[in-house]
């Protein structure tokens, strides 16, 4: 057994509940952060998003009497 | 406009809460100021326990971290919520009660401290009935918070809200678990964990206060007030949309860096430096899309002071989010743990990050609450050198300070026994101490300026009658 394969042994029938409890949550995060990064880097959704930075500003547009919020 | 916005929202708690921030910014830096004179020149404990350093350095961290950055965080957290949603917060009496409730765990934590009444958890030191009103007062925050963003006339919950949003309710969690404790008396308790699992809850509760309270709530100021600083949007809100997922994700996972070499296992301490080595990539690109929203206009920091303060603390924020993932690995610790490198480290986080971001808001804030120009634009560029400087003196001097001890601590001779006595690595820390004591002295110095320069803006605005007109002149429909 080489070192790297050492390293990453593990014991599954030792695991107790609270072990797989951590673990699936780790794998679930990881996954949702996959999903986070694809739906946030889409081309198709960056004018929906970018558009959003506007919001700040949009009250001071209004009160201006510019009413497309400045964009 | 004014008018309207001041007719339209409750500024009022906003304005109080901004006020009381610039007070206890100078109580907690004086108390911070002199317990690190009492460091480099004892004779200051006057033989007394109760202006002693264990029992006054709780009243600092308190007053900075729970008085000043509570504060700013309310005033902050009230007045985003309500700009960028559009309606007034859903509760001006749960508003109210979150003031007065908040200042009097204050004013509990300044007499029960100093009396030596605590559960010695670091950053979470006041006895169990306080923690309880911490508790009630913080729920109340989240839910007059979470009410105004449900009655909201936009479709989109701003970014900022979200990092307000992510603080409030990891910090009910983390509050709650780390204060379980089992009270003797009504002064008294007793931890519910013991042994390592304590040490484990104390610092998964120590360094997610570092990250949800004092780095996602201060992010959710940054968000909102650096574009209306700087007069543009942000430079991404994609990028932002990533920074509070990764945050919110990954930094729970970093207590355990605190742990090294303990009787905690080892691989948590090398999964939190794993983590902590991962979130670099998060907090830098936070710190770069802050800075990158003054892209081609650069020249606004010549002469707008206030948003100096708050690209400087990006510039902090950058760089204490890489010094302290450096820190968490399992070599370096060796070398930098139980040393004064991790207060230099803190307070590049505290003085350059949070106090900075912190500070700008006020600035923002005071002309736009009180309807006034401030007092006077050049002690907020006298503030910011002060500020500056004064940071980087007591950092400098906590790193030259950290790394001696370290070596000093670490070196053998050629028979395997100590170079050093720890007393000869005590003395040999004198001189950074001192140092130490006149970088907080000149950051003290800002901050008095400050609170100045808020108090004489709060006067103009009653002299020249600038408030009471924005209250009642009649606005258009």
């Amino acid at each position: 057994m080489n070192s790297i394969s050492e390293y990453f042994h593990t014991d599954w029938q030792a695991m107790t509940t609270n072990d797989w409890i951590g673990t699936i949550l780790t794998v679930v995060i990881f996954l949702l952060m996959v999903v986070a990064y694809f739906q946030v880097f889409r081309p198709k959704n960056r004018e929906r998003l970018e558009a959003r930075k506007y919001i700040p500003f949009e009250e001071d547009n209004a009160f201006s009497g510019d009413k497309d919020g400045g964009k | 406009m004014e008018s309207g916005l001041e007719q339209k929202y409750n500024f009022d708690v906003v304005r109080w809460f901004t006020i009381m921030a610039a007070v206890y910014l100078v109580v907690g830096a004086s108390v911070g100021v002199y317990i690190a004179s009492e460091l480099a020149w004892p004779f200051l404990n006057f033989d007394s326990p109760y202006i002693s350093f264990g029992r006054l350095r709780p009243v600092h961290t308190n007053a900075v971290i729970f008085a000043f950055g509570g504060c700013t965080l309310m005033a902050t957290a009230f007045y985003t919520v309500q700009r960028t949603c559009g309606v007034r917060l859903w509760s001006d009496k749960l508003a109210w009660f979150v003031f007065w409730g908040w200042n009097t765990v204050i004013l509990l934590a300044v007499i029960t401290l100093p009396l030596g009444l605590t559960e010695s958890k670091e950053y979470a030191e006041l006895e169990w009935p306080i923690d309880i009103l911490i508790a009630v007062v913080w729920l109340s925050f989240t839910f007059n918070f979470i009410m105004t963003i449900a009655v909201r006339k936009t479709s989109h919950i701003y970014v900022s809200n979200w990092f307000f949003l992510g603080m409030m309710v990891m910090i009910v969690y983390l509050h709650v678990v780390n204060s379980l404790a089992i009270p003797v008396g009504l002064f008294k308790s007793y931890s519910l964990f013991s042994g390592v699992q304590d040490a484990m809850i104390q610092w998964w509760w120590g360094h997610n206060a570092v990250g949800f309270y004092l780095t996602a709530g201060f992010l959710g100021i940054m968000y909102y007030f650096v574009p209306k600083q700087a007069g543009r949007p942000i430079y991404s809100y994609r990028l932002s949309v990533i920074h509070f997922w990764a945050l919110m994700f990954g930094y729970v996972w970093l207590g355990a860096h605190h742990l090294q070499y303990t009787a905690l296992p080892d691989w948590t301490g090398s999964l939190g430096a794993a983590v902590s080595i991962a979130m670099i990539i998060p907090s830098w690109g936070g710190a770069v899309n802050g800075m990158m929203t003054l892209s081609g206009a650069w020249d606004r920091l010549r002469t707008d002071y206030v948003l100096r303060f708050l690209i400087m603390a990006l510039a902090f924020y950058a760089m204490s989010t890489f010094e302290g993932p450096v820190m968490a690995l399992k070599t370096v610790n060796a070398l930098s743990h139980y040393t004064d490198w991790t207060i230099g480290h803190v307070h590049s986080g505290a003085l350059g990050w949070v106090a900075g971001i912190s500070i700008g808001a006020i600035y923002h804030l005071m002309p736009r609450l009180f309807h006034t120009e401030m007092f006077s634009e050049r002690l907020v560029n006298f503030h910011f050198w002060t500020a500056t400087i004064g940071t980087v003196v007591y950092i400098v001097a906590m790193w030259v300070s950290g790394i001696m001890q370290g070596l000093m601590w670490r070196a053998y001779d050629e028979y395997g026994t100590l170079a050093y006595t720890f007393v000869e690595s005590v003395d040999a820390m004198h001189p950074y101490y001192a140092m130490r004591a006149i970088g907080g002295a000149i950051f003290l110095t800002g901050a008095i300026v400050m609170l100045f320069n808020v108090l004489m803006t709060v006067r103009k605005s009653a002299v020249d009658g600038s408030l009471v007109r924005a209250r009642t002149v009649p606005v258009p429909a």
